[in-house]
């Protein structure tokens, strides 16, 4: 069962006067559970493509059917539930909000779902016990080590038991050390049944995963399951 | 799934406790502006109340006075003064009014008793003068309609002369001497009083001194024996209510212009008619004064709308990943409205505060009565809100319609 479904998806930017192409025609394919690497080199469109993915953009044209549900057509306000439900993102530089204490910051996805306060907690100290840092409940990001903050962000990206686990670049501002137990955990996840998409340059990155799709110019050259 | 609005207000509650200086910083315009509308919200108090009591102690409102028109122009001919048997007309046509009194007037009358001289106003009245001016008899009695049918030589005084005449002693069936006629006193006068406003020189305390220093006597013993010369020419009328008194003053105006032939001699007006008129002034005073708190409220809504785009500017990475992890347009829509909401709040408790603290001050300052009341407290506030719904809309709908791609993105 594809749980990512894309058609001829086309993005244009207007940058000043000009038209440009972004994403030319993508036809993607992932299964559920799927461990996808997406790979490009800056400018061939990925980050575009991750946007459109998590539905925090919307494609020019095409369409795009996240758990067979048309996403690319919905109006904003209910985007902004299927990035609530479906979506879990990791992001290079964390994201976190610096006032909050780290279980807050789990909490934030949960209380945007409208989860009881008493139920909302449980479940983020639940997550966060499960990526290892149950005992820094009370403690803000800055207090936390790199490697530490991107796994408070990926018990933030799974606190909502998404269909997919969006990561761009997850390992980009970390060393190689954390760098690679972070991948352990999106290597468990996915063991778990998870789908997880990971968008990277990185070669080495890239080869953890069960599938490489390489993106270049707005098109996918190489790994689609059609092509 | 609409985040609720008390998680809005935690939101709020926290971002505000986190930048304490910069949100004190942002409210003091609204402080300012809500401590401007108490302490003018008091003025305007004190001002009507201070209005309603003096209006009191004049005679209430329902007292209609004819007076001598001033500005009538005598070449055109004409006797500015009623005489008694045209008094005892008008008083039998107006059978409604509840007291009527015309008063004959002598500015320096010199009363004498031994070897004590005293200049008084001196007053001739009817027996209805007490109903007119609501003001009780301390001892004996007042001028009766038999005085006034004999001319007898009874006076009334006020409780100021009769402490300088007798002190401590019994002034009923005394003699003095006005004139060169001899009085009997019948009765005094209670003493009138009331706290006097600022520092009116020469008055002492008491606004109504100068009225504890007047002597009555009846009206016909004025004109035929103690100052001949002397003419009635005012007249006190009271009507049953206030709202009764505008048509009686027309009434009687009516009377007096047939009565003097369509010469306006005479003009007549109503208290309740000058209250008003009064009160439509204090209105426009009002008016002259919100507009200046309005003013300081505004600026201090700009101040906190470029605050609040700011801080939001400062915060597009926040949003961003708020967006991401599910909020809705309307979660960052309410999220900074109801911070800034608070925020003027906030502004509006303090300004309350101050406003209270500093009242008496500027009441003592201006010299004039300031007077608090809870209604103030709900128009402060109301204020405050108002403004920060007003000036907060902007900047939250600007946060609201960030795109997350580019607030993402943002350093």
């Amino acid at each position: 069962m594809d749980i990512i479904k894309t058609e001829d998806i086309v993005k244009d930017y207007i940058l000043g006067k000009v038209k440009v192409r972004a994403l030319n025609g993508v036809n993607l394919h992932i299964q559920k559970g799927e461990f996808v690497a997406i790979m490009g080199p800056s400018g061939s469109g990925k980050s575009t493509l991750m946007h459109i993915l998590g539905c925090l953009d919307k494609p020019t044209a095409g369409e795009y059917y996240l758990d067979d549900i048309l996403v690319s057509k919905m109006p904003k306000a209910a985007l902004a539930a299927v990035r609530n439900r479906k979506i879990g993102f990791v992001f290079q530089s964390f994201n976190l909000l610096p006032h909050l204490n780290i279980l807050k910051n789990v909490e934030l996805p949960l209380m945007y779902g409208g989860m009881s306060r008493h139920k909302r907690l449980a479940k983020a100290r639940e997550v966060l016990q499960n990526v290892g840092l149950g005992n820094r409940l009370k403690h803000k990001p800055n207090e936390l080590s790199g490697g530490q903050r991107q796994r408070v962000a990926i018990a933030r990206a799974i606190v909502n038991d998404p269909s997919i686990l969006l990561a761009d670049e997850p390992t980009g501002n970390l060393d190689s050390q954390s760098g690679g137990d972070i991948l352990e955990i999106f290597k468990d996840l996915h063991s778990q049944g998870n789908t997880v998409i990971i968008v990277t340059h990185d070669q080495a990155i890239a080869s953890r995963a069960e599938r490489i799709i390489r993106i270049k110019d707005g098109k996918i050259v190489d790994g689609n399951s059609d092509s | 799934m609409a985040i609720p609005i008390a998680e809005s207000l935690k939101l709020g509650i926290a971002d505000i406790l986190m930048r304490k200086v910069r949100s004190i910083v942002t409210v003091i315009g609204i402080i300012l502006g809500v401590m401007c509308i108490m302490v003018v919200l008091a003025i305007v108090n004190g001002m009507n109340k201070s209005t309603m009591s003096w209006m009191e102690e004049r005679g209430g409102l329902s007292k209609i006075e004819v007076e001598q028109n001033w500005q009538y122009d005598f070449s055109k001919g004409g006797d500015p003064s009623f005489t008694l048997k045209e008094i005892r007309y008008l008083q039998s046509l107006l059978p409604e009014a509840e007291a009527f009194n015309p008063s004959v007037q002598e500015w320096e009358a010199i009363i004498t008793k031994g070897d004590i001289r005293y200049s008084t106003s001196l007053r001739g009245v009817m027996p209805d003068f007490v109903k007119v001016e609501q003001w009780d008899i301390a001892k004996g009695r007042f001028i009766k309609d038999m005085d006034i049918d004999l001319h007898s030589n009874v006076v009334v005084v006020g409780s100021t002369v009769a402490k300088e005449f007798f002190g401590n002693s019994e002034p009923l069936g005394q003699i003095m001497s006005i004139g060169n006629q001899q009085f009997t006193v019948v009765g005094v006068m209670s003493e009138r009083f009331m706290q006097s406003q600022g520092g009116q020189i020469g008055m002492g305390d008491n606004a109504l001194e100068y009225l504890n220093q007047r002597c009555f006597i009846p009206i016909s013993t004025m004109i035929s024996k103690v100052n001949p010369i002397s003419k009635i020419s005012s007249i006190d009328i009271r009507a049953k209510s206030p709202e009764e008194a505008k048509e009686l003053r027309r009434k009687v105006e009516n009377i007096v212009l047939n009565l003097k032939n369509g010469k306006r001699l005479f003009q007549v007006t109503s208290a309740k008619e000058q209250m008003d008129t009064m009160q439509a002034n204090a209105k426009i005073m009002e008016a002259i004064f919100i507009l200046i708190a309005v003013i300081s409220l505004l600026v201090g809504g700009i101040v906190i709308m470029n605050i609040m785009l700011a801080s939001i500017r400062e915060r597009t990475r926040e949003i961003g990943v708020r967006i991401a992890v599910g909020a809705r347009s309307r979660d960052i829509f309410l999220q900074f409205l109801v911070q800034t909401i608070l925020i003027t709040s906030l502004g509006g408790v303090l300004g309350i505060l101050f406003g209270f603290a500093i009242l008496d001050k500027v009441g003592s300052y201006l010299q004039i009565e300031v007077l608090a009341s809870v209604q103030m407290i709900w128009v402060a506030l109301l204020v405050s809100i108002g403004v920060g719904l007003i000036f907060g809309v902007g900047p939250a709908i600007r946060a609201s319609r960030l795109d997350p791609v580019i607030a993402l993105r943002e350093e």
